[in-house]
């Protein structure tokens, strides 16, 4: 209803807008509009106050120029062929014109967010909480939103649990099924890292101080890189040759050969 | 204002670590441990006593609900963040385009009307204050 509301008042606007311009444009062609016309356009009338409460005087005779509506404009009073004007709004108004971001300083919030991708899971966000929180609340019902909905029924405060209130809490011994094993399920992404981590911290990291025996292996593996190059060109080459869909032998050869020189 | 959160986010953390030892106890329950039982219920109880004080601190907060939708769905609230804060900007952009627009149009209009009427638009400038027109 408002909706509707706000598109007739609109509609209404923008006729009023539309008759004032084109007394505007009729301005100069026609004499003046009246001075009883003023806020209300030409050929229009305002429509009379409503009578005062408690029976009072008469009705008050309509509005003339001397005495504008209080809807209207001030300046409107003695502008000539100019009704319905309204004041500019401030230069100091806070509007869209403004970045508002930089304007309530939420560059850093926006270059934060925004910058760089955000992880799209719970377990992200929430690293340290333990169980399988990635899953919908609704599957477990254990949902922000039916705490909202049904919340539950409180009591007046947090009581300590005594003595004859523990003998509840005895429980039999063994472990639990696995079904009910929930705390121990953590997102798989989790995992995935921790390996990841694992390979690295496996792997041993050459110490600073290299024995004799290193140096060694490094002088072989120099001198071993040399034929191992050769080796591995030789390989290509063979393989071009062979290769059906290799264009052409001799270009090959050419285009090797001079890759070596 | 932020030492609230932390402290609420100290409890919080303790009461989730205190429920994660829980469940390791329940998990594979030994007659010894029951003492431990009772010990870690009573620190739960404690643990909401603390929380259900932090509530008194934070009475003026707000959260919007549709944060709570990408918990429930288990997504990431900072994706709530980010979202509107994308909105927010393509909406002031669209605002700043049309207020430039209209501002262009007014310009641009005066600028017309100036050639038509200049008599009413000088009075029209000086009725607003404005000396020259608008280029």
């Amino acid at each position: 209803m408002k909706v509707i509301n706000a598109r007739h008042r609109d509609s209404a606007g923008a006729e009023g807008t539309m008759e004032n311009f084109t007394a505007l444009f009729g301005a100069q062609a026609d004499p003046p509009p009246p001075p009883t016309a003023l806020g209300f356009g030409a050929g229009k009338p305002p429509p009379p106050p409503p009578p005062p409460p408690g029976g009072g005087p008469g009705p008050a005779p309509p509005p003339t120029a001397a005495s504008a509506p209080s809807g209207a404009d001030k300046s409107a009073a003695g502008c000539g062929p100019f009704y319905l004007m309204r004041e500019l709004p401030g230069s100091t108004e806070l509007t869209g014109s403004t970045n508002l971001i930089t304007h309530y300083n939420l560059e850093h919030a926006y270059n934060k967010f925004c910058g760089k991708k955000v992880k799209e899971k719970l377990s992200n966000f929430l690293p340290d909480l333990p169980g399988m929180i990635d899953l919908p609340g609704s599957h477990d019902n254990s949902s922000l939103r039916s705490l909202i909905e049904k919340p539950p029924i409180l009591g007046g405060s947090f009581n300590p649990i005594t003595g004859t209130m523990l003998a509840g809490f005895r429980l039999h011994t063994g472990p639990l099924p696995e079904q009910c094993r929930l705390m121990h399920i953590q997102p798989p992404k989790k995992k995935n890292k921790q390996k990841h981590k694992q390979s690295r911290t496996q792997d041993p990291v050459p110490p600073e101080t290299p024995s004799d025996s290193d140096h060694k292996k490094k002088k072989k593996k120099k001198e071993e890189d040399p034929e191992r190059k050769r080796k591995k060109k030789e390989k290509k080459k063979k393989k071009n040759r062979h290769s059906p869909d290799h264009p052409g032998v001799g270009s090959s050869q050419a285009s090797s050969s001079s890759s070596l020189r | 204002m932020a030492e609230k959160f932390d402290h609420l986010e100290e409890h919080l953390e303790k009461f989730v670590e205190n429920i994660r030892q829980l469940g390791i106890i329940v998990s594979d329950f030994q007659p010894s441990s029951q003492a431990g039982l009772n010990q870690k219920l009573n620190f739960i109880v404690t643990g909401l006593q603390d929380i259900d004080k932090c509530r008194q601190q934070l009475h003026d907060i707000t959260v919007p609900l549709e944060v709570f939708e990408y918990i429930d769905q288990g997504r990431n609230p900072q994706l709530y963040t980010k979202e509107c804060l994308e909105r927010a900007l393509a909406k002031n952009e669209q605002v700043k385009g049309k207020i430039d627009t209209m501002k262009k149009f007014k310009s641009l209009l005066i600028q017309e009307l100036s050639k038509v009427f200049p008599e009413d638009m000088a009075k029209y400038r000086s009725v607003r204050g404005e000396d020259h027109p608008p280029s």
